[in-house]
C-alpha cells in the first residue's frame, strides 16, 4: 500500500520533469515541439559523457541543460521560427528536427546501449518500507523545478515579458516588447529542461539513441490535458500518472502503458479547453 | 565514440582480410553473414559476437581458408527483432548472396527469419541460447536449450538455498515465455510453487510494478528471462535500487553484460556454457588470442559470443567434409562434425542440437564469474524429433 | 420560363473536353502497368524483393495523402489500419491454417475489423466543433494503442515477437510483384478520379474552409468519418497484402515510427499529389534497403535533413514545388478546371405561401459566465421582408446571427425557421430548413475555381457524381443572375483566391442563393464594397425579396444603405431590441440618434420631431 503510493507520487514526479519542457514551449509559443524526445535523449547522452570523464554525477543535470538549450535556441533560429502560423506543419517540423538530432546522436555515440552508474544508489526506509532512494529524491527536484519556473515568470522582467507575450502577442509587440527574444529564449529554455529531464531519468533506465520517443507521447498528452498551466500540469501527472501505475500494478504493465494516452484522449474529447488556442 | 573506433576497426580489419586474402587466394570468398542486433535489446552482446566472428575468419583464412577459398564477414543489424530481421536477412540471403548464416539473435528475429532463410536456402548456424524447440532442415544450434541451462539453477536455490516459493519475472516474447514456461513446469515437478509470473514488452524499461509485486509476494528465490542486453540491465538497476537481494538467478544474463552492470551484478546466479574461467588449452588460447587481435577494444566474451566462434570453426569442418559449400551437403555435413573449441568438444548432432557442459555459476564483485557446479555433456533432449537425422 | 442552356466557351465539344484528363491517366496508367509487366525481367530478384514491399507502403502512403493533402487531416494512424490488416491474415492463417475459405475468412476479418475500428476513430476525432489538431492528436494515440495490445495478446498475437511461420499465399515473387504493382496502379487510378469527381471537390472544399462547407448544409463530420473508413480500408488491404508477402506480421508494421514514416514519405514526396505520394514511397522505402547497410546512419540523417527543409521551405513536397515552377513557367494564369454550362433549375413545384413567417425568435439570451451579450431577444420576420439590424459595436447583432443559424449556440430562448424549431441542431441541419448565412469576410474556396465553388455549394440539392466531372453547372434563377451581372461568369475557370474583393463577395452570395434558401442572413455585405458595388447589391437584394419572396436579414452599418432597401429595421443596443419598426418609424428617432452618438435626445419623450 504504501509502496504504491510512493510509487504513484514518484512516477508523478518524474512525468512532471519530462512534461514541463514540453509545456513551457506549448504555453508561450503555441507549437508543440515534437524534437522534445530528441532532447531528452541529448540529456541523457550529456549525463554519460559527464560520467565518461570522471565528473561528479550531480554536474550532469547542468551540463544537460547547457546542452539542450543551446541546441534547442539554436534550432529556434534555424527552423521554428518560420513555422508559428502553421501549427501542424510545426509537429512534423520539430518531428523531422528529431529525427536529426538523434541520427547525429547515432553518429557520435554509436547505436548500442549504454549505462550510466546511479550518482546515490540504496533505499531509504521511508514509512515502514524500503524504497528507492533515487526515485524519491526526484519528487523535491521536481518541486524545485516546478518552484524555479514558477518564480522565473512571476519574479523576473523576462517573465513578465513572457507572460505578456502569451497572453497578447500582438499587444506585447505593439509595447515594445522583443517578442522574437522572448519565443528564443523560451523555447531554448524549454528544450534545456527536456534534457534536464533525460539526465535525470538515465539512472533509471537506459541510455540509447530513441530512448525519448517512449516519453513523448505521455508528455505530449499530459500538456494537452494541462492547457498551459504548470500547476494543472502537475495535477494532470498525479492524476494521470497515478492512474497508469494503479493500472500497471493491477491490470497488466503492458496496458498500463496506455493509460495516459488513452484518458488524456478521452478527456481532451470531453473538455477541449485545453486546446482553445490551437 | 567506442562504436565508431570499433566500426572503423571492423572495416580494417574486413579491408585487411579481404587484401590479403586477396594477395594470398586467387579464389572468390566464402561469405558468412551476421545478421545481429546492432542496435536495440542485443546492441550491447552484438560487438562482442561481431568480434567473436573477426577472430575465427581471421584465424582460418591465416592457415589458407576454407577449400582454398577466404571466408569473408557480411554483417548486417537486425535490430534486435522481427521488422529489422526480416530485411536484414533479405539483404543477406538476396543481394550479398552469403553462402551461409552464422548468428546469435534474439527470438523474435529468429523467427522472423526463417521463412527467409527456407526460401533462400541457405544453412543457418544460431549460436544464441534460446527457449528451444525451433526447427528447420536449414538450421542448427549450437548453445544451449532450457532442458539443459535450468535445472542447474532451480536445484540450486531448491536444496542450497531452501526455497520452496519461486517469482518468474521475463520479457513478453518466444524466449521469455518459452523459459519460464519451462522453468515453472520444472519448479512444479520439483515440488516447488511458482507465486508470481509477470512480464513487460521487449523493449519495456520500467519495472517498478513488477518489481512491487514481487516484494509484496516475498518468494524464496526469483528467476528471470529477459531479452539479453539491455532489459536485464534496466531489471537488474531496478531491483538493486528497490533493495532486492533475494537469490536471484537470471537465465538471460552473460558475463559480458554482468561486468557493464557493475556492482549491482553482485550475487547474480547465472547457468551457462561458457565463462571466462573454464579452465582448458583451448580456452587458454582463445582468450589471449581475443587479447591480441583486439586489445584494448576488447568486448567481455561470453556465453552469446563464444558459440558464434565455434560456429565458425563447425561450418569450416562441415564444407571440408562436404567437399564443396552447396547447402544441401553443407547441411548433411554440419550434424556430422565436431570442434574442439573453448568450449570443449562440441557436435550439433543431437536433434540439430548439441550437448553441451553446463556450468553453474554466481557473478562476483569483480564482475567475474565463479563456477560452483560444473555438469558435464547435458543433453538436449527432444528438441526436433520430426527432423531428418 | 425554363432557360436554355448557355454556353460559356466555346471550343471543342463537352465531351472530349470533360474525358481529356481522363484519357491521360488512363494512357499513363497502361503505360505504367506495361513497365510493371516486363520488370521482373529486368531487374534482380533482392530489388524485386524490395519493390514489391514498396508498393504496398506506398498504397498506404497513398491513403496518408488523401486524407492528409486533399481534406486538411493530418494523420499519424494508417500505419495502424495497415497493420490491423496484416494481423488479421497472420492470426486467421495461424489458428485456422491456409486456403481459400480461410483467406476469405482473413479479407473479411481486416475489413470488417479495420471499418469498426475506423469509424470509431472517426467518430471520436470528428465532431462539430473540433479542431484539426485533436483529430491529429487521436490519430497519433491510435497506433500506440493498437501496439500495446498486440503486445499484451500473448501467443495470440505473438506479442514482441510477432507471428510467423504461418503457412501464406504461395505465389511467386514475379506474381507478387506484378500484383503489388497494378495494385498501386489500380489505387492511384481510382484515387485521381474520385478526387477529381465532383464528389471529390467537396474534400477540396472542406480543406480550404471547413466552416463555409457546414454553412452550406454538408455534414462535414460525416464525410471526413466517411473518408477516413474507405482510407483505413484501403490500408488494411495494402498490409494484408505486405504480410502475406512476407509471411511475417510484427508489431512494428502497425507502429506510431512507421505512421509517421508514411507522411515523411507524402511530405518529400508531395503532399496533395497522388503520385508524388506514390514516388516519395518507393524511393524512400528502396534507398533505406540498398542504404541502410552501407551508410545507415547517413541516410536517415539525410530524409530528416530533407524533411524539415521540405516543411519549412516547400509545403508541396518535391512535386509540388516541381509543379509551381512548371506552372509559372506555362504562365496560364490561374485556370484550373474545364469550362462550364451555366444552365437554372426549375422552380420547386410548391409557391411558398404568401408571406408566412419564416422566422420566429422568442426570449432569445446569449452569455458567457456573468457576461449577458444578448438578452431576451424576441422577434418575427415574414418573407418578403428586408430586415436590417442595426446598432452600435458590441450590440450583439453578430452573436444574434450565429444564434439563429447555429442551434447550440445560444443559452436560451427558441428559434424557429421556417416553422421548425432550431433546437440545438448543428448549421448544416438548419441549412437544411432553409437558411442562408453569408459571412462578413468572404467565405469562399481558395483554392477552387468559381465553377467549383457554386458546385460544392449545390451539392446539397444534386448528389455530385463520385466518377465524373459535370461539364453542367445548375443553379436557381437568382444565384445566376448574382453570376451574370457581377461578371463571375467570365471567371468561372479561375481559382477563387485572385478574384478581387467585390467578387469574392459576389461569389459567396451566389453560393449562398445557390441553396435556394427562404432566409438569407447577411454579416455586412457592403463592407469594402464601390459605390458601383453597393448600388449593384442593392439592386440584387431588393430583387430578391421582390421576385423570390426571400426574408432578409442584414447586419449593417451604412445607414443611408439601411434606409435605401429595408422594409423593416431593428436597433438592438446591449444585447437587447431597442426598437424594431418600418424605415420611417426607426431612422429618424431620436432614440437611434441617443444609441449611436451616446448623448441623450432633446426631446426625452421620443416623439419624431
Amino acid at each position: 500500500m504504501i509502496t504504491l503510493a510512493l510509487d504513484i507520487i514518484t512516477t508523478a514526479a518524474i512525468l512532471f520533469i519530462v512534461a514541463a519542457g514540453l509545456l513551457i514551449v506549448f504555453g508561450v509559443m503555441k507549437i508543440v515541439n515534437f524534437a522534445h524526445a530528441s532532447f531528452i535523449t541529448v540529456g541523457a547522452y550529456a549525463a554519460l559523457v559527464t560520467s565518461r570523464f570522471g565528473l561528479p554525477p550531480v554536474l550532469a543535470p547542468f551540463v544537460a541543460f547547457l546542452a539542450g538549450g543551446l541546441i534547442g535556441a539554436a534550432t529556434e533560429r534555424i527552423v521554428v521560427r518560420r513555422l508559428y502560423r502553421r501549427p501542424l506543419d510545426a509537429i512534423l517540423a520539430t518531428w523531422g528536427l528529431g529525427i536529426v538530432i538523434g541520427q547525429l546522436v547515432t553518429l557520435a555515440f554509436g547505436r548500442e546501449v549504454q549505462f550510466v552508474p546511479a550518482p546515490i544508489s540504496g533505499t531509504l526506509a521511508a514509512f515502514g518500507v524500503d524504497y528507492s532512494l533515487y526515485r524519491l529524491l526526484l519528487v523535491p527536484t521536481a518541486l524545485v523545478i516546478a518552484g524555479l519556473f514558477a518564480g522565473l515568470l512571476n519574479g523576473t522582467r523576462l517573465g513578465l515579458s513572457t507572460r505578456a507575450v502569451i497572453m497578447n502577442e500582438n499587444l506585447a509587440q505593439g509595447l515594445g516588447i522583443d517578442s522574437t527574444r522572448v519565443r528564443l529564449i523560451t523555447f531554448g529554455i524549454g528544450c534545456g529542461l527536456a534534457a534536464v529531464a533525460g539526465a535525470l531519468i538515465t539512472p533509471l533506465a537506459s541510455v540509447d539513441p530513441n530512448m525519448g520517443l517512449a516519453w513523448l507521447i505521455g508528455a505530449f498528452m499530459l500538456v494537452m490535458v494541462s492547457g498551459g498551466s504548470l500547476l494543472t500540469l502537475g495535477l494532470s501527472c498525479f492524476v494521470l500518472g497515478g492512474l497508469q501505475v494503479l493500472a500497471s500494478t493491477f491490470i497488466s504493465p503492458i496496458l498500463g502503458g496506455l493509460t495516459i494516452a488513452v484518458l488524456a484522449a478521452v478527456a481532451l474529447r470531453l473538455r477541449p479547453q485545453g486546446f482553445a488556442r490551437a | 565514440m567506442t562504436f565508431t573506433r570499433s566500426l572503423s576497426a571492423l572495416l580494417a580489419a574486413a579491408a585487411a582480410s579481404t587484401l590479403l586474402a586477396g594477395a594470398a587466394f586467387a579464389a572468390d570468398p566464402i561469405k558468412i553473414g551476421v545478421p545481429v542486433g546492432l542496435s536495440g535489446a542485443n546492441s550491447v552482446v552484438a560487438p562482442s559476437v561481431v568480434q567473436s566472428a573477426e577472430l575465427a575468419v581471421a584465424e582460418i583464412n591465416a592457415k589458407g581458408g576454407v577449400l582454398g577459398r577466404p571466408l569473408a564477414l557480411e554483417v548486417a543489424d537486425d535490430a534486435s527483432g522481427a521488422a529489422g530481421a526480416q530485411k536484414a536477412f533479405d539483404s543477406l540471403v538476396f543481394q550479398k548472396k552469403v553462402d551461409v548464416l552464422i548468428s546469435m539473435e534474439t527470438s523474435a528475429a529468429r523467427n522472423a527469419a526463417l521463412p527467409i532463410v527456407t526460401r533462400g536456402k541457405v544453412p543457418y548456424i544460431y549460436t544464441s541460447f534460446y527457449e528451444g524447440k525451433s526447427c528447420s532442415p536449414f538450421m542448427y544450434v549450437n548453445a544451449w536449450v532450457p532442458e539443459q541451462q535450468v535445472p542447474p539453477i532451480v536445484d540450486y536455490f531448491s536444496k542450497e538455498k531452501a526455497a520452496k516459493t519461486f517469482f518468474l519475472i521475463g520479457s513478453d516474447y518466444a524466449f521469455g515465455r518459452g523459459m519460464l514456461a519451462f522453468t515453472k513446469a520444472y519448479i512444479e515437478k520439483t515440488g516447488g510453487k511458482v507465486v508470481g509470473e509477470e512480464y513487460l514488452p521487449m523493449d519495456g524499461t520500467d519495472w517498478t510494478p513488477i518489481i512491487s509485486k514481487l516484494k509484496s509476494a516475498a518468494p524464496g528465490a526469483l528467476i528471470t528471462s529477459t531479452a539479453g542486453g539491455a532489459p536485464n540491465v534496466t531489471l537488474t538497476k531496478q531491483l538493486r535500487a528497490a533493495g532486492v537481494s533475494l537469490p536471484y538467478g537470471n537465465l538471460a544474463v552473460d558475463e559480458g553484460t554482468a561486468k557493464g552492470m557493475g556492482t549491482d551484478a553482485e550475487g547474480i546466479f547465472l547457468s551457462a556454457s561458457y565463462v571466462t574461467g573454464i579452465d582448458s588449452a583451448a580456452n587458454k588460447t582463445f582468450l589471449s588470442a581475443m587479447q591480441k587481435k583486439f586489445g584494448a577494444d576488447l568486448k567481455t566474451p561470453n556465453d552469446l559470443s563464444v558459440p558464434e566462434y565455434e560456429a565458425v570453426y563447425a561450418y569450416r569442418a562441415a564444407v571440408e567434409k562436404a567437399g564443396k559449400t552447396e547447402a544441401s551437403a553443407v547441411l548433411k555435413a554440419l550434424a556430422d562434425v565436431a570442434v574442439d573449441g573453448p568450449r570443449g568438444k562440441i557436435a550439433m548432432s543431437q536433434q540439430h542440437h548439441a550437448a553441451l557442459t553446463m556450468y553453474l555459476g554466481q557473478v562476483q564483485a569483480d564482475g567475474g564469474v565463479k563456477v560452483i557446479q560444473s555438469f558435464p555433456n547435458v543433453s538436449a533432449g527432444q528438441q526436433c524429433p520430426n527432423l531428418k537425422p | 420560363m425554363p432557360d436554355l442552356a448557355t454556353v460559356h466557351d466555346v471550343a471543342a465539344t463537352p465531351l472530349s473536353r470533360s474525358s481529356r484528363p481522363v484519357l491521360r491517366v488512363a494512357i499513363a496508367a497502361l503505360v505504367a502497368a506495361a513497365m510493371i509487366g516486363g520488370g521482373p525481367w529486368v531487374l534482380d530478384t533482392y530489388t524485386v524483393n524490395i519493390l514489391v514491399r514498396a508498393f504496398f507502403v506506398a498504397i498506404a502512403a497513398l491513403t496518408v495523402d488523401v486524407l492528409w493533402g486533399c481534406s486538411g487531416t493530418l494523420t499519424f494512424g494508417q500505419s495502424a489500419f495497415f497493420g490491423i490488416g496484416g494481423y488479421a491474415l497472420a492470426i486467421v492463417f495461424t489458428q485456422f491454417g491456409f486456403g481459400p475459405g480461410e483467406a476469405m475468412l482473413a479479407v473479411g476479418a481486416a475489413v470488417g475489423a479495420t471499418i469498426v475500428v475506423a469509424g470509431l476513430v472517426g467518430w471520436l476525432s470528428f465532431y462539430p466543433g473540433s479542431t484539426p489538431l485533436y483529430a491529429s492528436v487521436i490519430s497519433l494515440v491510435l497506433p500506440i494503442v493498437l501496439v500495446q495490445f498486440l503486445y499484451s495478446g500473448g501467443t495470440f498475437t505473438g506479442s514482441s515477437s510477432g507471428l510467423v511461420g504461418f503457412e501464406s499465399f504461395d505465389l511467386t515473387l514475379e506474381a507478387w510483384f506484378r500484383l503489388s504493382g497494378l495494385a498501386v496502379i489500380a489505387t492511384l487510378v481510382a484515387t485521381s478520379i474520385a478526387l477529381r469527381s465532383d464528389a471529390g471537390r467537396v474534400l477540396g472544399a472542406m480543406r480550404d474552409n471547413d466552416e463555409r462547407c457546414s454553412y452550406l448544409g454538408i455534414d462535414t463530420a460525416r464525410v471526413r468519418i466517411g473518408l477516413l473508413v474507405a482510407a483505413a480500408v484501403i490500408a488494411a488491404l495494402a498490409g494484408f497484402g505486405y504480410v502475406g508477402f512476407g509471411a511475417v506480421a510484427a508489431p512494428e508494421n502497425a507502429g506510431f515510427v512507421f505512421g509517421t514514416q508514411l507522411v515523411v514519405m507524402v511530405a518529400l514526396g508531395g503532399r496533395g499529389s497522388l503520385i508524388g505520394a506514390v514516388i516519395g514511397a518507393v524511393v524512400i522505402e528502396v534507398a533505406s534497403a540498398y542504404l541502410s547497410t552501407s551508410l545507415p546512419f547517413i541516410w536517415e540523417l539525410i530524409v530528416g535533413v530533407a524533411f524539415v527543409a521540405v516543411i519549412v521551405v516547400l509545403p508541396g513536397g518535391l512535386l509540388g514545388g516541381l509543379r509551381d515552377l512548371g506552372r509559372a513557367v506555362r504562365r496560364r494564369g490561374a485556370t484550373v478546371s474545364a469550362p462550364v454550362m451555366l444552365r437554372t433549375s426549375e422552380k420547386p413545384n410548391a409557391a411558398p405561401e404568401r408571406d408566412a413567417i419564416v422566422v420566429e425568435v422568442s426570449g432569445l439570451s446569449k452569455h458567457f459566465g456573468s457576461l449577458s451579450v444578448l438578452s431576451k431577444i424576441s422577434f418575427t420576420a415574414r418573407q418578403g421582408e428586408l430586415v436590417s439590424l442595426v446598432g452600435p459595436n458590441g450590440a450583439g447583432k453578430t452573436t444574434l446571427i450565429r444564434c439563429l443559424a447555429d442551434g447550440r449556440e445560444r443559452s436560451e430562448g427558441s428559434v424557429r425557421i421556417a416553422g421548425h424549431s432550431i433546437e440545438r441542431l448543428p448549421a448544416d441541419r438548419i441549412v437544411g430548413l432553409g437558411l442562408g448565412r453569408k459571412f462578413q469576410a468572404a467565405s469562399v474556396f481558395e483554392t477552387l475555381s468559381v465553377a467549383d465553388c457554386l458546385r460544392v455549394a449545390r451539392v446539397r440539392r444534386e448528389r455530385p457524381s463520385f466518377l465524373k466531372t459535370s461539364p453542367v453547372l445548375t443553379l436557381p434563377a437568382a444565384a445566376r443572375a448574382v453570376v451574370e451581372s457581377s461578371g463571375l461568369v467570365e471567371r468561372l475557370g479561375d481559382e477563387a483566391q485572385f478574384l478581387s474583393h467585390g467578387l469574392k463577395q459576389a461569389l459567396e452570395l451566389a453560393m449562398v442563393l445557390a441553396l435556394e434558401p427562404k432566409v438569407l442572413l447577411l454579416d455586412e455585405p457592403t463592407a469594402g464594397l464601390t459605390r458601383a458595388e453597393r448600388q449593384g447589391f442593392a439592386e440584387i437584394l431588393t430583387g430578391l425579396v421582390a421576385r423570390e419572396r426571400l426574408c432578409v436579414l442584414i447586419i449593417e452599418h451604412d445607414l443611408d444603405f439601411v434606409r435605401l432597401i429595408s422594409s423593416r429595421i431593428i436597433v438592438l443596443h446591449q444585447g437587447r431590441i431597442a426598437l424594431d419598426g418600418s424605415v420611417a418609424d426607426v431612422v429618424d428617432a431620436p432614440l437611434v440618434r441617443e444609441i449611436y452618438t451616446g448623448r441623450p435626445a432633446s426631446d426625452a419623450c421620443g416623439v419624431t420631431p
